[in-house]
């Protein structure tokens, strides 16, 4: 509960510094918007806009774009239940595939299932996720068409084409995240395994299947749970390019739009939405944390 | 780490590979030494995966230069317009992109931006990073808290998207992008610089440089930096791997390297916009990113275990449990054909009980534990004795089916109670573990999992071999509790055990084991890792619960004051053999073995001495250093000739059995008067070497 005060603590400290940065930075440089500047109120003092933005950004009014002059907040809620479903997707299978290879890999320790899980994850981590998305977009959607290349939305109206459409961006995604978990994992389960209280558990005459599950397992899920956290952090971030290579239109796109055009509000509200999406489930996975380990329960 | 946490199964029974390779204080010292100097470049010289990795580094960087000589067309311009995806061939080795440009000579050309995008975001990440760090970790208050709290801010939004919001600032292109890269980074290294200053700054040399009046700057950059240097220079090395793939990325965005700019990420983005017409293009690229990355990331792992700051993963898993039965067929040499046969009469009775372990870095098997045999009695408590690495606790993880890998024992025979548990698997022995042999192990707070209540933990066994109800479980779970006698069970049972003392929680996994009612209680060293004044109250109750049960229990230890509160009988053990056996009166006074005097000898005792506790010089050597004959003769100090000839079998020697062949010779001192609750033994003789 104190993580979580914090956090939060953390992300209101983080609201007013960044804008800011960004605001004076567009401000001194960008020489595009200059025509445009006394349209949109940047003629005014700087600290004027951003009080103004901060204040209406509190209310959850994210400012217009600059260029359609559509609402930030509409915009961004438009295309976040893309970028998430398709983060939290690629998540599942990350968690799915990299807790049990690890899982295996601590079991097996030392024998050739180890073995192989070790160089295929350290192999893993290193292949950027967006070649894979290339890859299997090109295999699987332009060549055998076995599922969609582009977003639809008369598709997506149903929540299983929802998902059969995200199922490629999710692989793509997750296969570099499930490397890093596997390798986390791995070593978890081996220091767990060396516990005493493990052999205590063996020692009373438990099934393998319960020591593991049980008694090792939510003892190594500490700084699995910790990894995922930066994980996900990296699952939004790679979602961008994801999103790119399968023309989904959801935030990474939006943002990288707004990058290019110089489009300030859409910029920041992208980045506060992402930002935002990784607090809470920073928030969440601390809550996490005192379930698996009572020791920092209050 | 594992050092203190592990030692009841690190120690001196699993006998892990840094004991094997010898005593722990060499290993200890070595791993601190291991930073820096000659010996790090051993360590990285014997590790051939990461040199080639460097290697392949070096063969990179010199592409920078070579680039133009080895190249065949322009990295920029097609040689002719219609020469489009050209399939790979002897004009285009690689093939060409969609516009005709040589995918060959653009890759290799790629080098360059990779290099450059490393260079640019590591040196961003350095510059700001490193002092930032050490002036926070240094000075720390105010200063570092707000900088952390900017730097948490900072990590918390996606790598990539902060890095776009930077972009948007400071506008696209290759070093700007790097740059903005390398300020994400910069937290990274900025965190890490701190955390590692925090360490350093309670080591001694830093008191040492303040003391001899060095000033904070000097002290910061003389002192601390070069120390804290292994782990920024590991962590620059991975994070030059993450620039390649984050150049990649951004420029494949559109973000980083211009159009005709030949950077990988740019190469992966032409060959995604002609992905329908052919897939080949995007795989040289790919494969480029890919091996630079695992290069690097190799060469930094590599870098990092030559620090020696990770500890390597050990060997035991719980998997290995399940091989790790007690196999038939030990045939020990020469043994005496009445000595195999289990005594019908005992309550346990194990026969020819060895143990082997592959030497640490050899496939060569050594006996960790030779032929040993022990009989306990109902109600009895039979006392093994010995020093660290003497195999003491391996037998009777042996008796449990419980030697962990890749340790392999094997026995003739060891009866529980009239049921034969050799060739029994592991889901046989399952049914025997915790039902009819109880465990209670050195280290208590170890011993319990910190993930559940107390109340589910001793719980457990009463579910799974008695079949209880959740609630039965916990009304036996309080019973049992009062009975070890931890107050207030019927609150403590929802307790973690975290909440509880070392001898409350020892009280715990007493409880645990006689859950079930067992008939024999193993109790590794029960007492080490509590205090002294809680030692006497958890040995009077073990010791009155084997009495009331009528349990027969193993009591694994190397202290002779615990063996005499407790034992009716003793087993020395010394370098995996038992050397002495007979009942407690007769090893204490009249001690038959040379060993047995000498821990006699080195007992401390409530009386005016002279001169230093008498102790064994040396200590025991690991197994594959045993010497032939005697094993003990190296450190007896009445070790002849003869007893290095061949190896001496067990053989009755006045009351008890001895493995000394000048036992009846010798005249050995033990305890001249005993008593049996408090142990203080009277008069100490002289020593009379003869």
């Amino acid at each position: 509960m104190f993580m979580v005060g914090t956090l939060v603590f953390f992300m209101m400290q983080l609201n007013p510094v960044d804008p800011t940065a960004f605001l004076l930075g567009d401000d001194t440089t960008d020489e595009t918007v200059e025509r445009a500047r006394e349209d949109l109120g940047l003629n005014r003092p700087v600290l004027t806009q951003y009080g103004d933005w901060i204040s209406s950004a509190a209310q959850g009014d994210l400012g217009v774009s600059w260029f359609n002059g559509e609402e930030v907040t509409t915009l961004l809620r438009q295309r976040a239940a893309k970028t998430l479903t398709v983060a939290l997707g690629s998540m599942l299978i990350a968690v799915t595939l990299g807790v049990s290879l690890g899982i295996l890999a601590a079991i097996k320790a030392g024998r050739w299932q180890d073995r192989l899980v070790t160089v295929v994850s350290s192999l893993g981590i290193a292949v950027p996720n967006f070649w894979v998305a290339i890859i299997l977009a090109a295999v699987f959607a332009v060549k055998l068409r076995w599922f969609p290349a582009i977003w639809s939305n008369s598709r997506t109206d149903s929540i299983w084409g929802w998902i059969y459409t995200i199922i490629l961006p999710c692989i793509a995604l997750g296969t570099a995240a499930s490397a890093a978990i596997a390798r986390q994992a791995r070593s978890a389960m081996i220091g767990v395994l060396q516990q005493d209280y493990i052999r205590t558990a063996l020692a009373k005459g438990l099934p393998v299947r319960r020591v593991i599950f049980r008694h090792a397992m939510r003892n190594a899920a500490i700084p699995v749970v910790t990894l995922m956290g930066f994980q996900l952090s990296a699952l939004i971030g790679g979602s961008i390019f994801v999103e790119f290579i399968f023309n989904i239109p959801g935030l990474g796109t939006l943002g990288v739009q707004a990058v290019q055009r110089n489009n300030m509000p859409v910029t920041l509200g992208f980045v506060m939405v992402t930002t935002l999406v990784v607090v809470i489930a920073n928030i969440l996975l601390d809550m996490s944390y005192a379930w698996l380990n009572p020791k920092v329960r209050r | 780490m594992a050092q203190s946490q592990g030692k009841a199964l690190m120690t001196d029974t699993v006998l892990s590979q840094e004991d094997l390779a010898g005593d722990r204080g060499a290993s200890e010292e070595e791993q601190v030494a291991a930073v820096g100097g000659s010996r790090f470049w051993t360590r990285f010289r014997r590790n051939r995966l990461a040199l080639s990795a460097g290697g392949f580094l070096v063969l990179l960087l010199s592409l920078l230069v070579l680039a133009p000589y080895i190249t065949t067309h322009d990295p920029e311009q097609a040689t002719r317009f219609q020469d489009g995806l050209f399939p790979p061939g002897s004009d285009y080795w690689w093939g060409t992109d969609a516009v005709g440009r040589d995918i060959y000579t653009r890759v290799i050309y790629g080098t360059r931006f990779a290099f450059t995008a490393g260079a640019v975001a590591v040196g961003t990440a350095l510059i700001i990073g490193v002092p930032l760090g050490l002036v926070i970790g240094f000075f720390r208050g105010w200063v570092d808290r707000i900088i952390m709290r900017l730097v948490e801010a900072v990590v918390a939004v996606p790598a990539v998207v902060f890095a776009i919001a930077i972009i948007a600032v400071v506008g696209t292109g290759l070093v700007r992008a790097m740059f903005a890269i390398g300020i994400v980074y910069s937290m990274i290294i900025t965190r890490l610089t701190r955390a590692e200053v925090f360490a350093a700054r309670e080591e001694l040399y830093v008191d040492g440089a303040r003391a001899s009046g060095a000033s904070n700057l000097r002290i910061m950059f003389r002192h601390i930096l070069p120390n804290i240097a292994p782990a920024l220079i590991v962590q620059t090395t991975l994070l030059f791997a993450t620039s390649v793939l984050a150049e990649a990325a951004l420029s494949f965005l559109g973000l980083g390297a211009g159009p005709k700019q030949a950077s990988w990420g740019r190469l992966l983005r032409s060959a995604q916009e002609s992905i329908d017409q052919s897939i080949w293009p995007a795989f040289p690229p790919g494969i480029a990113i890919f091996v630079t990355v695992v290069a690097f990331n190799v060469f930094g792992d590599g870098l990092r275990d030559a620090f020696g700051r990770e500890a390597r993963g050990g060997r035991v898993g719980v998997g290995d449990v399940e091989r790790a039965d007690v196999t038939d067929g030990a045939s020990v040499q020469g043994a005496s054909a009445a000595a195999n046969q289990p005594d019908p009469t005992a309550l346990l009775s194990v026969r020819n009980l060895s143990v082997r372990f592959p030497r640490p870095g050899t496939t060569e098997d050594v006996d960790v534990v030779h032929g040993v045999n022990f009989d306990i009695g109902k109600g009895e408590v039979l006392a093994l004795v010995g020093e660290s690495g003497s195999g003491k606790s391996i037998t009777a993880l042996s008796v449990l089916g419980l030697v962990p890998d890749p340790g392999k024992a094997s026995a003739s025979s060891i009866m529980l109670d009239g049921k034969e548990l050799v060739d029994m698997d592991f889901n046989e022995l399952r049914l025997i573990r915790g039902k009819e042999i109880g465990l209670i192990s050195q280290e208590p707070s170890a011993a319990l999992n910190p993930a559940y209540t107390v109340g589910r933990q001793i719980a457990e066994p009463l579910r799974y071999h008695l079949g209880m109800s959740k609630k039965d479980a916990r009304v036996r779970s309080i019973e049992l509790m009062t009975r070890v006698g931890i107050p207030d069970p019927e609150v403590r049972i929802d307790s973690f055990p975290h909440q509880f003392s070392g001898g409350m929680a020892q009280r715990v996994v007493i409880a645990m084991a006689l859950a079930c009612s067992p008939k024999l209680l193993i109790a590794d060293e029960p007492t080490t890792a509590l205090d002294v004044t809680v030692q006497g109250q958890v040995l009077d109750l073990i010791g009155d619960l084997a009495k009331e049960l009528g349990v027969g229990v193993l009591l694994i230890t190397h202290d002779l004051g615990v063996v005499s509160e407790l034992a009716d009988r003793a087993a020395v053990m010394y370098a995996g053999e038992i050397v002495e056996a007979g009942t407690l009166v007769d090893v204490f006074h009249r001690p038959q073995h040379p060993y047995s005097e000498g821990l006699i000898k080195a007992i401390p005792r409530n009386e005016v001495r002279e001169g230093e506790l008498p102790t064994i010089d040396g200590v025991v050597p690991p197994p594959w250093m045993w010497p032939k004959g005697c094993h003990f003769a190296p450190r007896c100090p009445h070790a002849t000739e003869q007893c290095r000839e061949k190896d001496v079998e067990l053989r009755p020697s006045g009351a008890s059995q001895t493995r000394c062949i000048r036992a009846d010779e010798l005249d050995l001192i033990g305890v001249a008067g005993k008593n049996k609750r408090t142990f203080v033994p009277i008069v100490d003789t002289e020593v009379r070497d003869d």
